[in-house]
């Protein structure tokens, strides 16, 4: 059980543009996701990460906390963006 | 079956609680410090004053759909000055009172969001209108716990979810054991409808905020008996 960062990219890209009923397509690593220029209110969030709870779980075999202290840091989230998010999922998968 | 998450399910509001919501058909899921045996519905122990043993308790019902509502009812009370409470028991009653509450529903919460809908039911006391002499931690904690849901509702709102306080007067349970019976009857006296409450009119409350049609019933306090 295992994913690829672009895998991971790419649920992510489907999953934001869903809640924002777009292409996917206009969707990338640099979209925002919190703080200033957020593509996604505060409750599409939550959706969002709800998601990918269980994307990590069943797709990537690992549990994702998205309540710990640095989850929601602008400068230091893994939630900045859909591509460091990308990215903390594949690292999940080997720490 | 729906279920339902009752803490404090071991005695008192809560076991009272649960036992109406077992006897209406949920599923309840209870929580309590010490293991109960004589329960008729599943019961597991935890500290919600640990966000760690609240998480182990519950984390299986934290992705569930079939979570209909939580009841948060566990509390602790320490009847005492202020200025004679030792801070190791202030800070338990916070503990337990405000952050246990703010645990559960942060684990159940999810649930309820994915389901699309639910409810939450916290639990405070009348005290907090009444500012009772020798209560003022208690209904410190218990204040918070209200500042906390009606703030908590708004975030609840765009996923169906209502979070409202249910703020009994004194009833007869463990937690009211060591209070004088002339202070019970004061605080009674003072209520809007001067009767002691049952369990029972705790309940009938809860039920009613449990109801489909009370979905546009949040961020409220109701106080049994009245303040």
């Amino acid at each position: 059980m295992s994913v690829s960062y672009d895998e991971a990219e790419q649920f992510l890209r489907e999953e934001v543009a869903a809640m924002m009923t777009i292409d996917p397509a206009t969707i990338d690593a640099d979209t925002v996701l919190i703080g200033a220029n957020r593509v996604l209110d505060s409750a599409d969030l939550v959706m969002l990460l709800l998601a990918v709870e269980d994307f990590a779980r069943d797709r990537v075999g690992v549990e994702f906390d998205w309540t710990s202290d640095s989850a929601m840091s602008e400068a230091r989230s893994v939630l900045r963006s859909v591509g460091s998010l990308a990215r903390h999922l594949t690292d999940l998968q080997s720490a | 079956m729906d279920v339902v998450v009752v803490t404090g399910a071991s005695r008192g509001l809560g076991r009272f609680c649960a036992q109406s919501l077992h006897d209406s058909g949920y599923r309840v899921v209870g929580l309590g410090r010490s293991a109960v045996t004589d329960a008729p519905f599943e019961m597991r122990s935890a500290n919600v004053a640990d966000p760690i043993s609240v998480a182990e308790a519950l984390g299986d019902l934290r992705r569930d759909p079939s979570v209909y509502a939580l009841i948060n009812a566990a509390g602790i009370a320490s009847m005492n000055l202020v200025v004679t409470t030792p801070a190791a028991t202030a800070r338990r009653i916070v503990e337990t009172n405000l952050l246990g509450t703010i645990y559960c529903c942060q684990q159940i919460a999810p649930a309820l969001i994915k389901r699309g809908g639910g409810r939450i039911v916290n639990f405070s006391t009348l005290g907090v209108q009444l500012a009772i002499k020798g209560e003022a931690i208690y209904i410190a904690s218990k204040a918070g716990v209200e500042a906390f849901s009606r703030t908590f509702a708004r975030e609840m709102a765009p996923y169906g979810v209502t979070v409202n306080t249910v703020a009994p007067g004194p009833i007869d349970t463990a937690l009211l054991a060591k209070v004088p019976k002339a202070n019970v009857d004061e605080v009674v006296r003072r209520q809007i409808v001067p009767r002691q409450a049952e369990p029972v009119d705790v309940w009938n409350i809860v039920s009613m905020l449990l109801a489909p049609e009370s979905s546009m019933l949040s961020g409220e306090t109701l106080h049994v008996g009245g303040a």
